[in-house]
């Protein structure tokens, strides 16, 4: 999509990264020897891309230097979420086979609120009136029952013309086994309507359970049409500024891809938005030396964790998008729309800075998951809003700078927060508005903790073994205190914190992944049939690659094979050992790997017990374009400052030292300590320890493990 | 109402937290670990924590139908092994009648913690196994005259003393069921998820002391009571009163009738279940447990869902049911398939409750979910049992239309996909969606029935199907039309016969079963329903434009489609 003529020395040439968010656009370029500069500009929500685009250009300005000085944009973008969020993508059409036409509306039919009678769920993407049938039939083993009758589809065609149909998904029973009546379909279907975008099942996910592959194809037109505008604007925006870099595309599984690759596959940048930060967290704990870290991301209204384990991220398939805070999905699902693609596990919770406070009628002080949001926002702001909420308890503490907010644009009335967390949460139990403020943070850790909880002791890991990231606006504020309780014993809090997505995007490497359904028994698999089929899905990921202007050959790969207790219903992806090619010893080391990440990940294993192969797998990874720099310039304080803040009963009420990240030395502090930075506080209690590394982030220690 | 000056409210939320988390950390573990699609796709199991005394703390819900039911299993625990409880003992049981349990295929697999050598706490286990023995394949029958022909009985066994397996009752079970794989790798689940679940209450124990831990989890109970009383209160004081019935079709003395009475008083409601038939020679009855789960959950649908799943909340609900009966059966009344009967405790509950509050219960849905299995045996002898459950037609709601697709409040299960049952079992599903113009109309529709068509790719084997709603569709409310009775329909070589609601007949080598859901009646009068609404329900192929016509007053024709108003208007004058 775009080309014109970047710098060829990779010495030469600047870097950016734009991140999108609610509220506001993050752009940070950042130069070859290190240097960055940042900006943050209102999100432009018609059309995103004129906020990233003006963003640019008003750090070049600064800078005195024209487009040509940049090399490469990496993006990351909610634009496909949002159109799922607010029901405004393409009208979808969905072939499907003869008899199945409502597997879409019918989901896997579960909802996910046990007590309720008026729980209705989202609407489907494709309308029943443009779910079309076709008279044909391919059985569990491939063999085609009903040959395609193509003259079947005939009336679905004459409604497609008709209809002011934008986007046509395929997807027919069992086509993860035969694909060859989708292919003879989506012939046809792109030959009679070329203009449309059309996604087939085989193509976007050949893997095995008709919904989840139904939805995530349906999922891929839905959005196709909004995402390929998008970036055809956004480029062509950034042409007429004289911006010819490459355009590249965080993807939700934490790689990132061209431009080009994201318009025909949007279904893989659905959660490109909050993949950055971990994929940032994954890029600081392997320069850090670190192998295992949490990374919590705490913002306005949500809070939300996931793991970097031996330096990765880690991925689910069990998504669904737009189904609000995720944590609950786990284990009660259907909220959302279902999407089978590897996506960085990340876990919600309805706990921020805008979380309201309340009693319930059972007399329990509760925190979130409301939110006063932006607006009317915490009673301290001034704006309307009259619950207190955890920044208004925060404020009351002392841990935010009431005059410091966003460098001192928006000043905090201290005296309304306190007098708010005094009449709510203080009074109904006889005790101070300071122990009530500090039930109220204490409370918010709690909900925080779960989802820290859900994507680690879930998962069979113990928090303990892992450091933890901070970072968005409130994320420093509370880490301490959730650290402490997980009994994680180190903190680290990056430069930036509040940009720290948008740093995250220019650490990530292109990477894709690829699948297929096989569907045996270990015991039972031919060696000679599983070399042949990795060779074929190499043969596919490479074809693909090449169409995404990848050279295959520059990648590395991985092979990976799902596996399962057989008849168990979730699989393990597990690394298949192909040192010199698919041999029968490489399969037995890869099952026996499986028994061991069965014990550790559910805490039992059988040997004994049949092992079934699901799916294969390959993650190609290329490598990224160079090392992106740390933040060089922090600030330090000019005066000493003091602030009395609360830590609770233990501690009491202390002359707490205000200071700046430079003021922060390489040997170990004690605390109370609270850094005040232009886009967040990070709050240091009396028993926790501080200092700066080398690559200026802030490390929190604890006396005890 | 307030908390005790003895609880600190930051430590019981803090708590209340962690003991969620504990009970949903054990239900995600038993999900990705268990083999059988019963357990692992439709999710018919559920965790809970209880404390020494066996009452209920928290509850990892997937099947409201098993809220309430574990204080009876953990008490038959204490009372057998009362002085002979010890550390990484495991008990396990399924009996009704001996051992609080709830029908032969639910085992409960329950385990003790230990904390400084004292007996602090339960967690446990119920998952419905794939099959427990007795007459057909999945253990399903409708056609016992007696428990005994049912399968494996369990009394309260210790299934591990002290950390030993005992090997004696994994044999007697292995060798007893159709498919020990399945049920001894979903019993593996289980313990795994026990296991799971005392290890997180151990680290709280550790964490906040024993003692205290105990203090707040009194709390719980009594937070949830103060929270349920809250919302009684809001209830209109009276005596309402309805009836229902189930088929029986299978049964000579035909239909049984279930009578529920719900008297609302301040802040305490009794049920009474009083009326309903004496328990039968069919495997219908539904043990107390069950009956008063259904009855329980009937209340707490139109009550706050954040209530926590703590016994405390059941306090002010009281259960009557007369021994005897259908909803209180006594040895040796056969219960298999009595989750047909929970389902119409809650139904006729929440009948009774629309008088109470009449803009909080939708029409009747689909009444639970059917269960058809089909189970032999394999060419090479191996046996096979196919277990589908499927549901989800929900009647019209006082304020909008029964959700498509959206299962009945007791079971909130998920299908089985249609490709995993094709490539793990001899059959094939050659139908699976919605029934054009079905749904009960109403000013608020019912949902459309569903229609799942399976045919058996295996010699000839056992067919056993536990449905209903048939002689007796799903209700309306408020003028809204009934739903569509249910069908089922056995095609073999061409010729079609129709099966009763409950029945164990043989299934040709392919020979298809065809089951057609009752549809969701519908809600209020269909002639005041919005005309656009109908519009929209022909586009989409939901509601024909007959139907249109007859039963909604509103004239659709032109092309493209368009409400003709005029005629409409005088249809519906007509009508009216």
């Amino acid at each position: 999509m775009t080309g014109s003529n970047p710098p060829d020395d990779p010495n030469r040439g600047y870097r950016i990264g734009a991140d999108i968010g609610g509220t506001f656009t993050d752009v940070v370029l950042v130069t070859p020897d290190g240097r960055s500069a940042t900006r943050k500009v209102s999100s432009t929500v018609d059309d995103y891309s004129v906020g990233i685009v003006s963003g640019i250009e008003e750090i070049l300005a600064e800078l005195g230097e024209p487009g040509s000085t940049i090399r490469e944009i990496v993006h990351g973008t909610t634009v496909a979420t949002n159109v799922i969020l607010e029901n405004k993508g393409a009208r979808t059409a969905l072939i499907t086979t003869a008899g199945f036409r409502d597997v879409l509306e019918l989901r896997r039919l579960r909802i996910p609120e046990l007590f309720s009678l008026e729980y209705t769920p989202p609407p489907p993407l494709v309308r029943r009136r443009y779910r079309l049938e076709v008279s044909e039939r391919i059985d569990a083993n491939g063999v085609v029952l009903t040959p395609l009758d193509m003259a079947s589809a005939d009336a679905g065609f004459e409604r497609i013309a008709e209809e002011g149909i934008e986007a046509i998904a395929i997807c027919l029973l069992n086509s993860y086994r035969n694909f060859d009546h989708e292919s003879q379909l989506a012939e046809v279907v792109r030959r009679k309507f070329p203009n449309l975008f059309v996604s087939v099942s085989s193509e976007v996910l050949p893997e095995i359970r008709e919904y989840e592959r139904t939805s995530t194809t349906v999922i891929n037109s839905y959005v196709g049409p909004t995402v390929a505008n998008y970036l055809r604007s956004l480029s062509s925006q950034l042409q007429s500024a004289q911006i010819g870099a490459p355009i590249r595309i965080m993807q939700s599984n934490g790689g990132v891809m061209s431009d080009a690759a994201a318009a025909m596959k949007p279904s893989h940048i659905i959660e490109s938005g909050p993949a950055a930060g971990v994929v940032g967290g994954a890029y600081l704990a392997r320069q850090a030396g670190i192998d295992n870290l949490i990374t919590f991301d705490m913002g306005g209204t949500t809070a939300k964790a996931s793991m970097v384990e031996a330096g990765e991220p880690t991925l689910t398939t069990e998504y669904e998008v737009g189904a609000g805070i995720s944590l609950s999905s786990r284990l009660v699902k259907g909220r959302g729309h279902a999407l089978k693609l590897p996506v960085i596990d990340i876990a919600e919770v309805g706990a921020g800075g805008g979380s309201i406070v309340r009693i319930d009628s059972g007399g329990a002080l509760k925190v979130g998951p409301d939110s006063a949001g932006a607006f009317p926002g915490p009673v301290c702001y001034e704006t309307g809003g009259v619950d207190p909420t955890v920044t208004d308890a925060n404020v009351t503490l002392g841990f935010i700078n009431p005059q410091a907010l966003a460098g001192g644009v928006i000043t905090l009335n201290r005296d309304k927060a306190i007098e708010s967390i005094q009449k709510t949460a203080a009074e109904p139990f006889k005790i101070s508005a300071l122990d009530a403020a500090h039930g109220v943070y204490e409370i918010a850790n709690v909900s925080m903790i779960r989802a820290i909880k859900a994507v680690t002791t879930y998962r069979g890991r113990d928090p303990r073994e892992f450091a933890m990231l901070a970072f968005g606006g409130s994320g420093p504020i509370h880490a301490a205190g959730i650290a402490r309780s997980l009994g994680i014993r180190t903190v680290i809090v990056p430069p930036a914190p509040g940009l720290f997505s948008a740093f995250g995007l220019l650490t990530a490497a292109p990477a894709y992944r690829f699948v297929q359904t096989l569907f045996r028994k270990v015991d039972n698999v031919d060696i000679e049939q599983l070399d042949n089929a990795f060779a074929r899905l190499r043969r596919t990921a490479a074809e693909s690659l090449r169409e995404q202007d990848q050279d295959p050959d520059l990648g590395a790969w991985t092979a990976l094979a799902d596996l399962r207790y057989s008849g168990q219903g979730y699989e393990l992806s597990i690394n298949f050992s192909d040192d010199g090619g698919i041999t029968s010893e490489g399969l037995l080391q890869t099952v026996k790997r499986f028994h061991e990440e069965h014990d550790r990940t559910y805490g039992h294993r059988s040997d004994d017990e049949p092992v079934e192969l699901v799916n294969i797998r390959y993650l190609v990874v290329f490598p990224s374009e160079e090392q992106p720099a740390s933040v060089t310039e922090i600030a330090r304080t000019n005066a000493e400052a003091k602030r009395d803040a609360y830590f609770g009963p233990d501690h009491g009420l202390l002359s707490t030292p205000v200071v700046g990240r430079a003021d922060i030395g390489a040997h170990p502090t004690v605390g109370p300590i609270i850094v005040d930075e232009y886009d967040a506080t990070t709050v240091v209690p009396p028993d926790a320890w501080i200092h700066r590394d080398e690559l200026n982030n802030l490390i929190l220690t604890f006396e005890e493990a | 109402m307030t908390q005790r000056s003895d609880i600190d409210p930051v430590t019981f939320e803090v708590i209340q937290n962690g003991l969620d988390a504990l009970v949903d950390e054990m239900a995600l573990t038993v999900m990705r670990t268990a083999y059988s699609s019963i357990v692992k796709d439709a999710l018919d199991y559920s965790t809970a924590l209880c404390d020494r005394e066996g009452r209920v703390i928290a509850q990892g819900l997937t099947i409201v139908m098993h809220l309430g039911s574990f204080p009876s299993a953990v008490a038959s625990v204490l009372r057998k092994f009362e002085g002979r409880i010890y550390p990484e003992d495991l008990y396990i049981l399924n009996d009704p009648y001996t051992s609080g349990g709830i029908h032969l295929p639910d085992v409960y697999i329950i385990k003790p913690i230990f904390h400084s050598g004292e007996l602090e706490a339960f967690v446990g286990v119920v998952a419905h196994q794939t099959d427990i023995g007795g007459l057909v394949p999945g253990s399903n029958a409708t056609e016992s005259t007696e428990i005994y022909q049912e399968g494996l009985r369990i009394p309260t066994l210790k299934m591990h003393e002290r950390g030993e397996p005992v090997e004696a009752v994994y044999d007697f079970i292995q060798t007893n069921v159709r498919l020990p794989e399945k049920v001894m790798g979903d019993m593996r689940a289980q313990i795994a998820a026990d296991v799971t679940g005392e290890i997180a209450y151990l680290e709280m124990a550790d964490r906040y002391g024993p003692l205290t831990l105990r203090r707040y989890s009194n709390e719980l109970l009594d937070y949830s009571e103060r929270l349920a009383r809250v919302e009684i209160e809001k209830l209109p004081n009276g005596r309402f009163e309805y009836e229902s019935y189930i088929d029986a079709d299978n049964i000579d003395s035909g239909p049984v009738r279930i009578c529920a009475a719900v008297i609302i008083k301040g802040d305490e409601i009794t049920i009474d279940l009083t009326g309903s038939s004496e328990q039968v020679p069919a495997g219908i009855n539904s043990p107390l447990p069950f009956s008063s789960a259904a009855a329980w959950g009937a209340v707490r649908l139109i009550m706050d869902p954040g209530i926590p799943n703590a016994t405390g909340y059941q306090r002010p609900i009281k259960i009557v049911a007369p021994e005897g009966t259908v909803v209180n059966p006594v040895h040796p009344a056969p219960c298999a398939a009595r989750g047909i009967t929970g389902f119409r405790i809650m139904d006729t509950v929440l009948g009774a409750l629309a008088q109470a509050v009449p803009d909080r219960v939708p029409a009747d849905g689909e009444g639970g979910n059917t269960i058809i299995s089909i189970g032999g045996y394999l060419e090479d002898h191996t046996p096979f049992a196919f277990v589908d459950l499927f549901a989800g037609a929900r009647g019209g709601r006082p304020h909008s239309d029964g959700p498509d697709g959206v299962p009945h409040p007791a079971s909130n299960i998920a299908c089985t996909p249609v490709e995993i049952a094709e490539a793990e079992h001899p059959v094939r599903i050659e139908r699976y969606g919605l029934l054009d113009d079905t749904g009960g109309a109403g000013k608020y529709r019912g949902s459309l029935a569903h229609i799942r068509q399976i045919k058996n790719l295996s010699g000839a084997a056992r067919l056993q199907l536990r449905s209903d709603k048939r002689a007796h569709p799903p209700f309306g409310l408020f003028g809204g039309a009934s739903g569509r009775p249910s069908m089922n329909i056995l095609q073999v070589d061409g010729t079609d016969t129709v099966l009763p609601t409950m029945t164990e007949v043989e299934i040709a080598a392919g020979g298809v079963i065809r089951h057609e859901m009752a549809s969701g009646a519908g809600w209020g009068n269909p002639l005041e329903r919005e005309p656009s609404d109908v519009l929209e329900d022909v586009l989409d192929d939901k509601v024909s434009i007959d139907s249109a016509r007859d039963m909604y007053g509103v004239e659709i024709s032109g092309s493209p489609l368009s409400i003709d108003a005029e005629a409409t208007t005088a249809l519906r004058q007509s009508m009216g």
